[in-house]
């Protein structure tokens, strides 16, 4: 029995066209309403994907050499979704130590890296894209200096495969000025300390680099510290900084900091962002915004001074100033929220397209990807989804989910489950 | 005064009187006009009219005339659906809502501790929630009383009750009374599993049917003419004893379906009525038993993941329950989830194709059953309570935003009301801060001034405050 299974097989694989040899890397999407969130939308569009890469885009664009066709006619084809900052790969089931790989033990990690511990077959993974998102930073937190995220595509059999940036940021968390009146200037100088630590931190650090240098200059060695060594890129600003901050004074404390420090700087949180639209604006950072939906995020006021949609309105005001936003769901479980809350924004007053374009090319932009991510353009990363209808309404489906060109399988934890109870039956 | 003037006052005081009373009753109406209603339990009515008369609504329907004095809304196409109700909520209650330093303390009751300005409750309502159910905690696998609270906001601890429910009390099987994710007693307690989490509800039960029994003795030793002592009184066992008599609605909170189902047969043994299950993320395994012995859910559409005992779940629940006809109820256990429940619902179309009116039942008549106030609220009817959410869009649309928000009649939230309400209080904090700041610099002038005329240091030190 055995064997006839195994002649079957093989003999069905060999039928395949062009399975015996090399598969053909590429396909050809026709008929589809592009949105390319950079260059209009594409009525009756089609879309040429060779390698991995976007080929061709456009009304008139042809089948190349061949490749497998799929209509889309009646479908929405947009970018992949972007999370700008997440935990998947990182954490399974949030009360089970054993799952948890997102947080280290102490204060000061800027060494540790998610790309270290990431698990692309997170039982998340598969549920996430499920909305469209292909993209996403992985972070660990907690801590003042919580480490390095990765850049990954929520696809791959391994760490190497899904990865896009191994060193993409480096976490920091800002201090929190405590609420209520300041009269005698002591919240101020509270702190004004807790910064100073940090400052002093990044100082030594300089100096452990100088030391370095002038100790291989002259042919020398100091000990290997591992801390600064990690904090070097950030301090010649080529690593980005990613600040988690929330209130409107703490965002100014982050604003000076960033002028004296010279770091490049990410804003990530920033529930207070719109009491200092303007100031964020003119300093040129960027905005992550946290999880709008409550459960792991935040959807209560900051300050009970604050109007009741102040966390949901903020995305809109940021963006209507003029400061670069995209938003992050801030962990895996719920991951598969991104697209609702860019929904949740639109609803408190943010425009549709604005958000639509906060978790595509904004978050691609802002992580420094938007040659490769982003939009639907000639040279980047076949990286789409298609769906018919809004892809931020949660009552579309999304239909294929495209990574690197490939039609990736959508099948995932909840589909499995309800596959297999759907077999009990019910008298 | 003559009689005839004294007469002439009293016809005037009367007619007066009259009027004003006339007045009051009229504006005792409101009309809301033009509105898409979604009345859950009948046909939707595009571009209707509900007409509420003090707590209660009147007469729904399309073209109603608005009576004399009455307060017309015009809803201009934006979307009324029933106040949602959230059954499972832990908000308004001051402190802590676990008792863990006993096992099962029956006595305890959430109604003690209602904290009626809990701004929470001002968030639920600016989100369309009307009626709450605020429970005590699952540390316990008897836990207290909980209590159905309707948003009267501005009203104190006894105005807010929902005085004509039900009375609930909390079970809690699984991870949490057993202590698997913290524990507070260092070290291990009783129970450690889900066995002894039965066994001690069992054993408890059976202590109050003894404790009901030492009572029966001393009634019958009384009607013998015997003058015996009374039994020494137990609250804990008196309240399980209400529930042993099916008075008291269980709220069981439970994630796996075996203890469910074993749970559910112990409630059949005893004769506990088991209103709901809260939670209940494997629920969509035992459908059949829910039926049979007639449990509703109370749950989460796709929150999970956050536990073993919640890892096993998928979000197509919610659309298979209601399609099989379990009463199915979307619940929030947090004053930020209870901010978004309309979005939770609207997963449950996403998720195994609900229709949109199974949406729309999770998010009030069926709350309304598992609290036992169907008659009441919980859909658009003519006699009901006037517990109403308009919305911009539909309800169940992504970008749809709460707009105003009635209990009883009385318009609780106003979105456009509470933004040029603060508008006005900004205006007028600006005011007082630029009337502060000219007062202190015409001081400020006033003391150079004086300055340059009188040199005399000892007015100067007379200035300063506190120097001595």
């Amino acid at each position: 029995m055995k064997k006839v299974l195994l002649l079957i097989t093989i003999s069905l694989l060999l039928a395949v066209p062009g399975f015996a040899e090399k598969a053909p890397n590429g396909i050809f999407i026709k008929n589809a309403k592009i949105h390319t969130i950079t260059k209009g939308t594409i009525e009756n569009g089609n879309l040429l994907v060779v390698n991995g890469k976007i080929k061709a885009v456009g009304s008139d664009v042809k089948n190349e050499g061949n490749l497998p066709e799929l209509d889309a006619k009646g479908m929405d084809l947009y970018p992949g979704f972007i999370d700008a900052s997440t935990g998947y790969g990182l954490m399974e089931i949030w009360s089970v130590p054993a799952t948890l790989d997102y947080q280290e033990v102490g204060d000061f990690n800027p060494d540790v890296k998610a790309a270290w511990a990431y698990k692309p077959n997170s039982i998340h993974t598969g549920i996430g894209r499920t909305t469209g998102v292909t993209t996403a930073l992985v972070n660990p937190s907690g801590g003042l200096f919580s480490g390095i995220g990765a850049i990954v595509k929520l696809d791959g059999w391994t760490i190497d495969e899904a990865l896009v940036e191994e060193d993409a940021v480096s976490i920091l968390n800002f201090p929190e000025s405590p609420s209520g009146d300041d009269e005698k200037g002591k919240k101020a100088k509270l702190i004004e300390k807790k910064i100073k630590k940090i400052k002093d931190i990044l100082k030594e650090a300089r100096r452990y680099h100088e030391l370095k240098k002038l100790a291989s200059s002259s042919g020398r060695h100091i000990p290997y510290n591992q801390k600064y060594e990690a904090l070097g890129p950030v301090l010649e600003g080529k690593l980005p900084l990613i600040v988690n901050v929330k209130k409107a004074e703490d965002i100014k404390n982050v604003l000076k900091f960033k002028k004296e420090e010279k770091l490049n700087i990410i804003l990530k949180g920033c529930e207070q962002g719109y009491m200092v639209a303007d100031e964020i604006k003119k300093s040129g950072i960027p905005v992550i915004l946290g999880s709008l939906s409550g459960g792991f995020g935040t959807a209560i006021p900051t300050e009970p001074e604050e109007a009741y949609d102040a966390v949901w309105a903020n995305p809109g005001k940021l963006a209507a100033a003029g400061v670069k936003v995209t938003f992050s769901t801030g962990s895996p479980i719920s991951g598969k929220d991104l697209p609702f809350h860019a929904a949740r924004a639109v609803a408190f007053g943010m425009d549709r397209e604005e958000a639509l374009r906060a978790i595509t090319i904004n978050a691609a932009q802002i992580l420094g990807l938007d040659d490769r991510l982003g939009s639907i353009e000639t040279g980047k990363d076949a990286d789409f989804f298609l769906c018919s209808g809004d892809p931020l309404d949660l009552r579309t489906e999304v239909k294929h989910v495209f990574i690197n060109g490939k039609d990736v399988d959508l099948s995932n934890w909840w589909e499995e489950l309800r596959e297999k109870w759907e077999k009990r039956p019910l008298k | 005064m003559t009689k005839f003037k004294t007469l002439k006052f009293t016809i005037l005081m009367v007619a007066c009187l009259l009027i004003t009373v006339s007045t009051v009753a009229d504006s005792e109406y409101i009309l809301l006009k033009n509105g898409n209603i979604l009345t859950v339990t009948g046909d939707n009515i595009e571009g209707g009219d509900i007409l509420i008369k003090g707590k209660l609504i009147v007469k729904i329907g399309k073209g109603i005339k608005p009576p004399k004095g009455a307060r017309v809304i015009d809803l201009d196409g934006k979307y009324a659906m029933p106040g949602i109700i959230d059954t499972h909520i832990h908000i308004a209650a001051e402190g802590n809502v676990n008792e863990t330093g006993v096992l099962m303390p029956t006595e305890v009751h959430v109604k003690d501790v209602i904290n009626p300005e809990d701004y929470t409750i001002f968030h639920a309502l600016a989100a369309g929630v009307t009626t709450i159910h605020t429970m005590h905690g699952s540390a316990n696998p008897i836990a207290g009383r909980g209590i159905v609270l309707k948003l009267r906001w501005g009203q104190d601890a006894d105005g807010m009750i929902f005085k004509e429910a039900p009375e609930t009390i909390k079970w809690a099987l699984g991870e949490n009374p057993k202590q698997s994710n913290y524990s507070t007693t260092k070290g291990k307690r009783y129970p450690g599993t889900r066995m002894g989490v039965e066994a001690s509800i069992r054993e408890l039960f059976e202590e109050a049917k003894d404790y009901d029994s030492k009572w029966d003795e001393y009634r019958a030793a009384l009607k013998k003419g015997k003058r015996p002592l009374p039994p020494r009184k137990n609250y804990r066992l008196e309240i399980v004893n209400e529930m042993l008599d099916g008075k008291l609605w269980v709220r069981c909170h439970a994630y796996q379906a075996d203890e469910m189902i074993s749970i559910m047969k112990l409630c059949d043994e005893y004769g506990v009525k088991l209103a709901a299950f809260e939670h209940a993320l494997e629920a969509y395994r035992i459908i059949p038993e829910l039926k049979k012995y007639n449990v509703a859910i109370s749950g989460f559409v796709d929150f999970w993941g956050y536990k073993w005992e919640t890892f096993k779940t998928m979000p197509y629940e919610f659309a298979q329950l209601a399609k099989n006809g379990i009463v199915t109820a979307v619940h929030s256990d947090s004053g930020t989830r209870t901010r978004r429940l309309y979005i939770d619902a609207a997963k449950m179309i996403r998720y195994g194709g609900a229709t949109e009116k199974q949406a729309l039942e999770a998010l009030t008549i069926n709350g309304a059953k598992i609290l036992g106030v169907e008659k009441l609220t919980g859909s658009l009817e003519a006699g009901k309570q006037a517990d109403i959410a308009v919305f911009n869009r539909h309800p169940l649309d992504p970008y749809t935003r709460p707009e105003m928000t009635i209990v009883e009649g009385k318009i609780l939230f106003d979105r456009k009301a509470y933004f040029a309400k603060r508008a006005e209080e900004e205006k007028e904090r600006k005011r007082r801060e630029a009337e502060e700041k000219a007062k202190k610099e015409a001081e400020k002038k006033k003391k150079e001034a004086k300055k340059k005329t009188d040199k005399k240091p000892a007015k100067a030190k007379k200035d300063k405050p506190g120097v001595n």
